[in-house]
C-alpha cells in the first residue's frame, strides 16, 4: 500500500491545492497512491470530513499535522485531543523534546521532516547542536526537495540509523505523489497508520521521473 | 509547559493606523528580508511542454501569428507569455518569514524571452526570491514579493524568466 504521508491543502496558510482536485489529479494521472495524508502547517484540522471524497475516489485520506521545532519541522500522525493539549501547535519553536515525549506518551507518531533542507531540517541543526535522543525516523525523501537535500537527508539517516520514510510535501495539486511511503500491510484508518509507522514495515519510494529529482 | 511564543502579527494596523513613513520599522524588516533572501532558490520543477497546450494557451489569449497556432508551421512556438502558467512547487521557502496579511495579491507577472520554447521541449525552472521591497502610492505603503522563475530546456539554455510580483498589505 502507498501513501503519500505528507501533503497541505488550501487549510495550511501556502497550500494552494484543494483536497478533491488532489484526488481528481491522481485518478487522472493513475498516480499509484493508495491514499494521502493531510499534515497542514501548526495546526490539526479537526473539522474537515474527507468520506465522500474517499467513497468517491477510493482513496485513503487521513490527517495529521507539520509542527514547527526547534530543530526544525516534525511531522505528526495520530493526533488526538491529548496531543493537542500538550504542547502549542501554532508556536514556531516548539521544544522538539516535547513534540517527541508528547507525540509518544499520547499513542501519536513523530518524525522530522526533509531534514537536508537548510534552517527547517535536522540535519541542518545537528551541524550547530547535538544530536537528538528521541529520533527514529525521519522523511528521507521529500517531494520538495532541491538538489542535494535528499541526498543528504539519506546519508546522514543511514549514520545515524534512522528510518526512512517519503512524501511529497505537496502545496498545489501536480506536486502530490512526487515521493510516498509503501507499506507491507493495507492501512484503513489513522491507528493503522501509526502502528504501521511504530512497526517499521515500510520504506520511502520516489515517483518523480529521474530528471525532476 | 513554557509561555507560548505567538506568531508575528503584522506592525500597523491599517485600518486604524497609518501606514509606515519611509525609514520605519517596515523598512529595516523589508530591508533584512531582502539581504536575507534575494538569490535564494527554493524550487525546481519539470514542465513537459506539449504543442496542443501551446496551441490552447495562444488562441485563449487571442493570438492569430501562426507561430503560436499553427502546429505546421516553420517556427512553431510557445506564445511568449506561455510559463506564466507553470507554478512552482512552493510560493515561499519553506522559512520565509510571515511579513504583512497572511494572503496576498496578484500583482501581475513579468517575462522574460530569451529564446523559443518548442513543442517536446523538457523545462527546468529554478525559482528564487528576485526582490522584496515597499512602494507607497494612494492606498498606503504594500509590500512586494518578488518570485523568480528561470526556465531553462533539455540543452540547458536558457529560454524564459518569470517574475511574479506578490502584494501584501503591513
Amino acid at each position: 500500500m502507498i501513501l503519500d504521508l505528507h501533503t497541505h491543502s488550501v487549510r495550511s496558510d501556502d497550500g494552494r491545492a484543494k483536497v478533491a482536485n488532489y484526488c481528481q489529479w491522481i485518478r487522472k494521472k493513475e498516480l499509484p497512491l493508495d491514499g494521502l495524508v493531510l499534515t497542514e502547517h501548526r495546526q490539526f484540522d479537526d473539522e474537515s470530513d474527507y468520506r465522500d471524497l474517499e467513497d468517491t475516489y477510493g482513496l485513503l485520506i487521513l490527517k495529521a499535522s507539520e509542527v514547527e521545532t526547534d530543530y526544525g519541522h516534525v511531522l505528526v500522525f495520530g493526533v488526538n485531543e491529548d496531543l493537542v493539549n500538550s504542547f502549542d501547535f501554532t508556536r514556531v519553536d516548539n521544544q522538539i523534546h516535547s513534540v517527541l515525549d508528547a507525540a509518544e506518551r499520547c499513542g501519536a507518531f513523530a518524525a522530522p521532516c526533509h531534514p537536508g533542507r537548510k534552517n527547517v531540517g535536522l540535519f541542518a541543526h545537528y551541524d550547530r547542536k547535538s544530536p537528538v535522543e528521541g529520533v527514529h525516523t525521519v522523511e528521507v525523501l521529500n517531494g520538495g526537495s532541491i538538489p542535494g537535500e535528499d541526498d543528504l537527508a539519506l546519508a546522514k539517516a543511514a549514520e545515524y540509523g534512522y528510518r526512512g520514510f517519503g512524501g511529497s510535501d505537496s502545496h498545489i495539486v501536480s506536486r502530490i505523489g512526487y515521493c510516498a511511503t509503501e507499506f507491507d500491510e493495507d492501512i484503513a484508518d489513522i491507528d493503522g497508520l501509526v502502528s504501521a509507522l511504530y512497526g517499521g514495515a515500510f520504506s520511502a519510494v520516489s515517483l518523480r521521473e529521474e530528471s525532476t529529482r | 509547559m513554557t509561555e507560548p511564543v505567538p506568531r508575528r502579527e503584522p506592525e500597523a494596523d491599517p485600518q486604524t493606523e497609518a501606514a509606515p513613513e519611509s525609514g520605519s520599522e517596515l523598512d529595516s524588516e523589508v530591508a533584512a528580508l531582502r539581504e536575507r533572501w534575494v538569490g535564494e532558490a527554493f524550487d525546481l520543477s519539470t514542465f513537459d511542454i506539449d504543442g496542443e497546450k501551446m496551441v490552447a494557451w495562444a488562441t485563449a489569449a487571442g493570438e492569430t501569428d501562426p507561430r503560436f497556432i499553427d502546429p505546421t508551421h516553420d517556427d512553431f512556438q510557445a506564445h511568449p507569455n506561455f510559463t506564466t502558467h507553470c507554478l512552482s512547487g512552493r510560493v515561499l521557502p519553506e522559512d520565509f518569514p510571515q511579513i504583512g496579511g497572511p494572503r496576498g495579491i496578484d500583482g501581475g507577472k513579468a517575462v522574460e524571452i530569451h529564446q523559443p520554447i518548442r513543442a517536446g521541449d523538457r523545462l527546468r525552472a529554478s525559482t528564487t526570491i528576485a526582490d522584496v521591497y515597499t512602494k507607497t502610492g494612494r492606498s498606503g505603503t504594500m509590500i512586494f514579493i518578488v518570485q523568480r522563475m528561470s526556465f531553462v530546456n533539455q540543452r540547458d539554455e536558457a529560454v524564459a524568466t518569470v517574475d511574479w510580483r506578490m502584494i501584501r498589505s503591513p
